[in-house]
């Protein structure tokens, strides 16, 4: 039996105006897990860690985080926790010293403790050598390393990573994944942290939740998210714009055996999953001999978590939050977020 | 043990400002030059003011510089205390009041720290002043215990325009907007106030402004510790007044930094 750390019901929060930023999610953290949020922004990924990590309070549900509930409890929690926000919230008049010398303070350590804890975690995220400089003169991905040592000093049971890639270059990028791998190995922590990436959940979580309008789709390992669709898909689209006879041809499809589900991508475009490899597309071709459609593209390929996220929301996550509504909704998240 | 984590927690959030403030070389050469213009240049500009014996019993000192000198003080904490409020709002905009909020410390504690530092900070300031005003010839009345009381005072001012820009800030949320209110706010509380210009010299409209003028207060008791010397009648009114001000402005910043938050 694993250990929960983490354990949400019913958890929802809901901003002035009636945007329903979270809306009634529950899941369970197991101890020592690297658990993702997967999400476009805007999806409510942000807001949760806000919840879980007691800086808002949720509207409704309840969670206990390292056993202790976060309405009840919330010192406790902050006790318990490592938390390091998409902000690079590290103060750049102070050297990398200095800044963990003041997380030091506020968490108490005592005296004697605090220059070891600054080296060792100075240590993880090897910044010995410039911690005597002043954080104005790191680069992006030094202060999200310093930033990711301040949340270490007091060894939380948890770290909470809100986005801890965004804004990085891909060289970086890694080497921040190459940290967190590290981290977890080193000391057995349990991570939580979210990501719009896919390469990033896919890399780094041991389970993934794809949370999308304040929901989560789904809650998985990132192997049986991408083995649940099937393991091919082939994507085309049609050219002509004959809504009769596409949705004829993909009544069509959808009856073949080989087709386990057919998915609109807008533009004339769909994904079908499929169960007999390359050998689909002339059999797809065979079927539409009766009731001719040109096709402009076609192509098959393996699942991504692109697919899977697509699968589960209806959108593709780089369209996703388009339309008026959504961006005046991710205004107002945005705003929320930066206050 | 409580009290003693509270305190702690303050002094960490006090902590960081002064390290900042340190820091900032601009800031501590222009603590130096601004009052070395102020004194001298507006010294010499009124010098000529004190030769009329008229205006002379009006200013309550034979020698201007020794008239400005406490109103320069007062100045200086009321700059620096009414841009207290930006630094809640830097804080906010890059994250580090999250940081903060998500750490276990007093919520209380971010106020009061910053309270304390600027308050420090000024005192620092008035130092100054002290120092070069005594340089350009300046006369103390009151001597070393006086001048003591005088850097109390600037900061007791200065944290209380502090405390109402903090408030300011935790609600508005906006820099831009915090400086359109402070400088709305600052020149015309020094100008109905008599930190230039003495109030027997003032129309009568003036007058009944000036004596709602809290730096009126405050500029009154230190000049007349600064040039006139113990009188008492004259000295603890103001006192009185500066210390229930700071507690109601603290009360209130705490209690609008708690709102913002929650």
């Amino acid at each position: 039996m694993d250990n929960i750390i983490i354990e949400a019901s019913g958890l929802t929060k809901v901003f002035p105006g009636n945007i329903r930023a979270v809306d009634d999610i529950s899941f369970s953290v197991k101890e020592g897990e690297i658990f993702g949020f997967l999400g476009p922004n805007g999806a409510g990924k942000s807001t949760t860690i806000s919840m879980l990590t007691t800086l808002i309070s949720p509207t409704n549900g309840h969670a206990t985080v390292a056993g202790m509930d976060i309405s009840k409890n919330p010192y406790k929690v902050r006790l318990a926790i490592g938390y390091v926000s998409q902000d690079l919230a590290v103060d750049d008049a102070l050297t990398g010293y200095a800044n963990l010398r003041l997380q030091a303070g506020f968490y108490h350590l005592p005296k004697s403790e605090v220059s070891n804890r600054i080296n060792e975690v100075l240590n993880m995220v090897e910044l010995q050598d410039r911690s005597k400089d002043k954080v104005e003169t790191y680069s992006g991905g030094m202060r999200k390393r310093l930033d990711i040592a301040c949340g270490l000093i007091h060894r939380p049971k948890l770290l909470f990573l809100d986005e801890p890639t965004l804004g990085l270059d891909i060289q970086t990028r890694r080497e921040i994944w190459k940290y967190i791998n590290h981290l977890r190995e080193e000391t057995g922590m349990t991570i939580f942290l979210t990501t719009h990436y896919m390469d990033e959940a896919d890399s780094l979580c041991d389970r993934i939740a794809i949370i999308d309008m304040g929901k989560i789709k789904t809650l998985d390992t990132p192997a049986n998210l991408k083995s649940s669709l099937g393991n091919e898909l082939i994507e085309f689209q049609f050219s002509a714009n004959d809504t009769d006879k596409i949705n004829a041809a993909i009544g069509i499809i959808n009856k073949l055996d080989f087709v386990k589900s057919v998915s609109d991508v807008g533009s004339r475009g769909y994904i079908a999953s499929v169960n007999n490899g390359e050998a689909s597309i002339p059999l797809l071709f065979e079927a539409l001999k009766e009731n001719p459609v040109k096709i402009s593209k076609i192509l098959f390929k393996q699942p991504s978590l692109d697919d899977v996220f697509l699968h589960y929301t209806g959108r593709e996550m780089r369209e996703a939050g388009g339309g008026k509504e959504n961006a005046a909704r991710n205004r107002i998240m945005m705003r929320r977020a930066r206050k | 043990m409580k009290m003693n984590l509270l305190l702690s927690d303050i002094y960490w959030v006090y902590w960081r400002e002064i390290k900042k403030f340190v820091q900032q070389r601009a800031r501590i050469i222009m603590a130096f030059v601004q009052p070395i213009v102020w004194l001298v240049l507006m010294g010499n500009m009124m010098a000529g003011l004190t030769r009329n014996p008229m205006a002379a019993k009006m200013l309550g000192t034979g020698s201007y510089i020794d008239f400005m000198t406490p109103g320069v003080m007062i100045m200086t904490s009321l700059f620096g205390g009414v841009m207290g409020g930006t630094s809640i709002i830097w804080d906010r905009r890059f994250g580090f009041l999250n940081k903060m909020l998500s750490a276990p410390i007093y919520r209380a504690s971010i106020p009061l720290g910053k309270l304390l530092a600027i308050g420090t900070q000024i005192m620092l300031q008035a130092l100054i002043i002290v120092v070069i005003a005594l340089i350009l010839g300046v006369h103390f009345k009151t001597g070393i215990p006086g001048i003591i009381c005088l850097l109390l005072l600037s900061a007791v001012f200065g944290m209380i325009m502090a405390g109402i820009s903090l408030s300011l800030g935790a609600v508005i949320k906006s820099m831009e907007s915090l400086f359109a209110i402070t400088n709305f706010l600052t020149m015309p509380l020094m100008f109905t106030s008599n930190a230039m210009f003495p109030i027997s010299a003032m129309p009568g409209w003036l007058r009944v402004i000036a004596g709602l003028n809290p730096l009126t207060y405050a500029t009154g008791t230190m000049r007349t510790i600064a040039t006139q010397g113990w009188i008492w009648d004259s000295i603890w009114p103001g006192v009185l007044f500066l210390f229930i001000m700071i507690i109601i402005t603290t009360s209130i910043a705490i209690r609008m930094f708690h709102r913002s938050i929650s």
